[in-house]
C-alpha cells in the first residue's frame, strides 16, 4: 500500500482506539459499580457458616486483599485486571482469566461461525431485492425471515437436535460437545452454529438494513454512470453497497450475537462463555461474571474498531471528520 | 455504527391525503396482524389479571397429561402435569406485560430526553451522550443481564430495567438525528427567530409534531424485544419460577417431552412466543414504511 494511503488508516485507527480504551474504562466502572451497589458481597456466600465472628470474617477480607474504601478496591481491581489477574473464581477456585479464554474460544468460534451463515443467508435474499424490489420471489423470502427471526432460538435448538437424533439417528440424545471419537462429533458442533446463525432473530433486521443501503447505492449517478459506459455495476456497487454496510452490521449485531449464544450454549452444552456466565449468575460467581462481561465487552469494541478500519480503508476521506 | 441509526425522512404531516391512503397494501396488512396481535395480548392480559379464565392454570389432572390441542374442556390441550394449556398461555402475558411497558418507558423517556440534549443543545452534550449510549451498546444485553442477576436478585423488574437502558441508545441516535435534519432545514432557526418558548420548540415542535411515530414504533419494537428478554430468562431459569407460568419457562420445562415426541408442552407457548413477536416486528416495519417513508422497494 502506498504511504498516502496507510496515513488515514493510521489516523483513524489511533483515534478509535483511544475510544475504545475510554470506553472499555467505563465499562469496567460500571460493571464494578453495579457489582459494589449489590447487597452483600461475594464473601458473604463464600464464608456462609463457615466462620461465626465477624471480626474473623474481617480478617478472612483483609487476607483476601479487599481493601475498605470503594475507589481503592476499583483501582486495585482495575491494576489486576491489566496485569492480566482477573481475580479467583469463587466457585471453580481457579484463576478466572485462564479459564474465561479457555471456553472463549469456543464462543469465539460459535459467533463467527452463525455471523457468517446469518450472512450467507441475509445477503442474497437483501441483493436480490434490492436490485429486483418486491416481486413473487423476494416477498415470500421477506416473508420468511421475518418469521425466523421470532422464532425462539431454543425451540429451534430442540427441534433441530430431536430432528438428528431421532429421525436420522446420527448420534445419541446424551451426546456431548467433547466426545471424541464419534462419528458425527463435527457435524453436532456444526449444529449450534447454525442454529444460532438462523435464530439469533437479527436476520430481518440485517436484510432490511442491507437491501436500504444496497438500493440506495444503486440509485447513485456513478452506478448509472458505469452502466451507461457498460462498467460492472458490481465491481462500482461492491465497497458502498455492500462491504460497509455488512461490515456496519455485523459491528453492531456482535453483542446481539453474544446474547443469543448464552442461550444456545446452554440448549446444547457448549462450553464457552455464555454457559460460563450462566452457571457464574446462578452461583453468585463475582469475579467470573465480571471477567465475563468485560471480555464480551472488549469483543463487542474490536468489531467496532473493524468497521471503522474498513469504513476509512474504503474511504479515506473518513479520517478528516 | 456511525450511518447506520438514520435517514430522516421528509416531513410527512403536511401532506393532505390520509396516511391509508398512500400506504403500500403490504404494509397495511402487517400493521393489521401488528395490531390483532397487541389487541390479542391486551385482551388476554386483561381476563389474567381479573382471572377470567377457561380453566385455572394450576389445576393438576394427572389422568390427562399432554392432551392434544382440540380435547374436550382444553381448547389447546394440556402439558405434562395436566394442567390447561390455553390458560397458562393466557397467564404468562402477566410475566412480561408491565415488565415490559416500564422497559418501553424507560427507553422512550430517557432516549428523548438525552436525544433532546444531544440534538438541540450539541458541542460537549453531544459528546458525553455519545460516550454513554456507545458505553451501553458495548454490553451484550445478556451479559449485563446476568450481571445484574448475579448481582442483585432474579427479578423481572430489574431485568427490564436492564432492558430499557439498552434499548435508550437506539431512541437516543433517532431523535438526535432528527432534531440535526431540522437543523438543517432552518426549522427550528425560524422558532427560535419567531420567538416562540424552548420548551414550546421542544415538546410541541419537535417531540409531538416529528418525533411521535418515531417514538410509537420504538415503543412497538421495545415490547417485542421485552417479550423475547422476558421469555429467554424464564427459559434460562431466572425469570418467572414454576409453577407460575410464563411462556419461557412453559417451553423450558416442556423440553424433556419434547425429545420424547411429545412436541406440544412445549411448541404451543414457542408459538405464542413467535406469533406475538412477529407481531410487534411487523407493527413496527409496517408504521416505520407507512409514516417514515421507509419503504424503497
Amino acid at each position: 500500500m502506498k504511504p498516502s494511503a496507510i496515513r488515514p488508516i493510521a489516523l483513524v485507527l489511533s483515534r478509535e482506539l483511544i475510544i475504545t480504551v475510554l470506553l472499555l474504562l467505563g465499562v469496567s466502572f460500571v460493571v464494578f459499580i453495579i457489582l459494589f451497589a449489590s447487597p452483600g458481597d461475594p464473601f458473604s456466600v463464600l464464608l456462609e457458616g463457615q466462620l461465626s465472628t465477624a471480626e474473623v470474617r474481617a480478617g478472612v477480607r483483609e487476607v483476601m486483599g479487599v481493601p475498605r474504601s470503594w475507589t481503592t478496591q476499583y483501582l486495585s481491581w482495575l491494576a489486576g485486571m491489566l496485569t492480566g489477574n482477573f481475580g479467583t473464581s469463587i466457585r471453580m477456585g481457579l484463576p478466572v482469566l485462564p479459564e474465561v479464554l479457555r471456553v472463549g474460544f469456543n464462543t469465539l468460534i460459535l459467533t463467527i461461525g452463525s455471523l457468517i451463515i446469518t450472512l450467507l443467508i441475509a445477503v442474497p435474499i437483501a441483493l436480490y431485492s434490492a436490485v429486483r424490489g418486491t416481486d413473487k420471489i423476494s416477498w415470500p423470502l421477506t416473508m420468511f425471515s421475518y418469521v425466523i427471526s421470532a422464532l425462539p432460538v431454543f425451540w429451534l435448538g430442540y427441534i433441530v437436535i430431536y430432528f438428528f437424533t431421532h429421525k436420522l439417528g446420527l448420534f445419541p440424545l446424551a451426546f456431548g460437545f467433547s466426545s471424541a471419537g464419534q462419528p458425527y462429533r463435527w457435524l453436532y458442533q456444526l449444529l449450534p452454529i447454525f442454529v444460532l446463525g438462523v435464530g439469533n432473530g437479527t436476520i430481518s433486521e440485517v436484510i432490511r438494513f442491507l437491501r436500504q443501503e444496497m438500493g440506495r447505492v444503486m440509485a447513485e449517478d456513478y452506478i448509472r454512470t458505469a452502466r451507461a459506459k457498460g462498467a460492472s455495476v458490481w465491481k462500482h456497487s461492491f465497497k458502498e453497497g455492500l462491504l460497509i454496510p455488512v461490515t456496519e452490521i455485523v459491528a453492531s449485531k456482535i453483542p446481539f450475537i453474544l446474547g443469543g449464544a448464552v442461550i444456545v450454549e446452554q440448549v446444547f452444552n457448549w462450553p464457552g462463555m455464555g454457559r460460563m456466565a450462566w452457571q457464574a449468575a446462578q452461583d453468585r460467581d463475582y469475579p467470573v461474571i465480571m471477567g465475563i462481561a468485560i471480555l464480551a465487552a472488549v469483543l463487542v469494541r474490536m468489531g467496532s474498531l473493524f468497521q471503522s478500519v474498513v469504513y476509512v480503508i474504503v474511504n479515506p476521506r473518513a479520517s478528516k471528520e | 455504527m456511525k450511518h447506520y441509526s438514520q435517514i430522516p425522512g421528509e416531513i410527512s404531516e403536511f401532506s393532505d391525503q390520509p396516511f391509508w391512503k398512500k400506504a403500500d397494501a403490504v404494509d397495511l396488512a402487517y400493521v393489521g396482524y401488528g395490531l390483532l396481535i397487541v389487541t390479542l395480548v391486551v385482551v388476554s392480559y386483561l381476563l389474567g389479571s381479573f382471572s377470567l379464565l377457561p380453566r385455572d392454570p394450576q389445576e393438576i389432572d394427572l389422568g390427562l397429561m399432554m392432551a392434544r390441542p382440540g380435547t374436550a374442556g382444553h381448547l389447546l390441550g394440556t402439558d405434562f402435569m395436566g394442567r390447561d394449556m390455553l390458560s397458562r398461555l393466557i397467564v404468562g402475558i402477566q410475566a412480561y406485560f408491565l415488565p415490559g411497558l416500564l422497559a418501553i418507558f424507560i427507553a422512550l423517556f430517557l432516549g428523548a430526553v438525552l436525544g433532546v440534549v444531544a440534538g438541540y443543545r450539541g458541542g460537549t452534550f453531544d459528546t458525553g451522550i455519545t460516550y454513554f449510549t456507545n458505553l451501553v451498546d458495548s454490553f451484550p444485553r445478556l451479559v449485563l443481564i446476568l450481571l445484574v442477576v448475579a448481582a442483585f436478585k432474579p427479578d423481572i423488574y430489574y431485568i427490564m430495567l436492564v432492558v430499557g437502558f439498552t434499548n435508550l441508545p437506539v431512541v437516543t441516535s433517532l431523535i438526535k438525528g432528527k432534531i440535526q435534519f431540522l437543523k438543517q432545514k432552518n426549522f427550528i432557526e425560524a422558532d427560535v427567530a419567531l420567538g416562540v418558548p424552548t420548551s414550546t420548540i421542544i415538546l410541541k415542535h419537535i417531540l409531538w409534531h416529528n418525533c411521535r411515530s418515531l417514538l410509537i414504533i420504538q415503543a412497538t419494537l421495545g415490547m417485542a424485544e421485552a417479550i423475547l428478554m422476558e421469555t429467554s430468562l424464564s427459559y434460562l431459569g431466572f425469570g418467572v419460577q414454576e409453577p407460575t407460568p410464563s411462556w419461557g419457562n412453559m417451553v423450558q420445562s416442556g423440553a424433556n417431552y419434547f425429545m420424547q415426541g411429545k412436541f406440544w408442552p412445549s411448541t404451543a407457548p414457542a408459538l405464542a412466543i413467535l406469533f406475538t413477536i412477529l407481531g410487534f416486528h411487523l407493527l413496527g416495519d409496517g408504521l416505520n414504511n407507512i409514516l417514515e417513508g421507509k419503504r424503497n422497494t
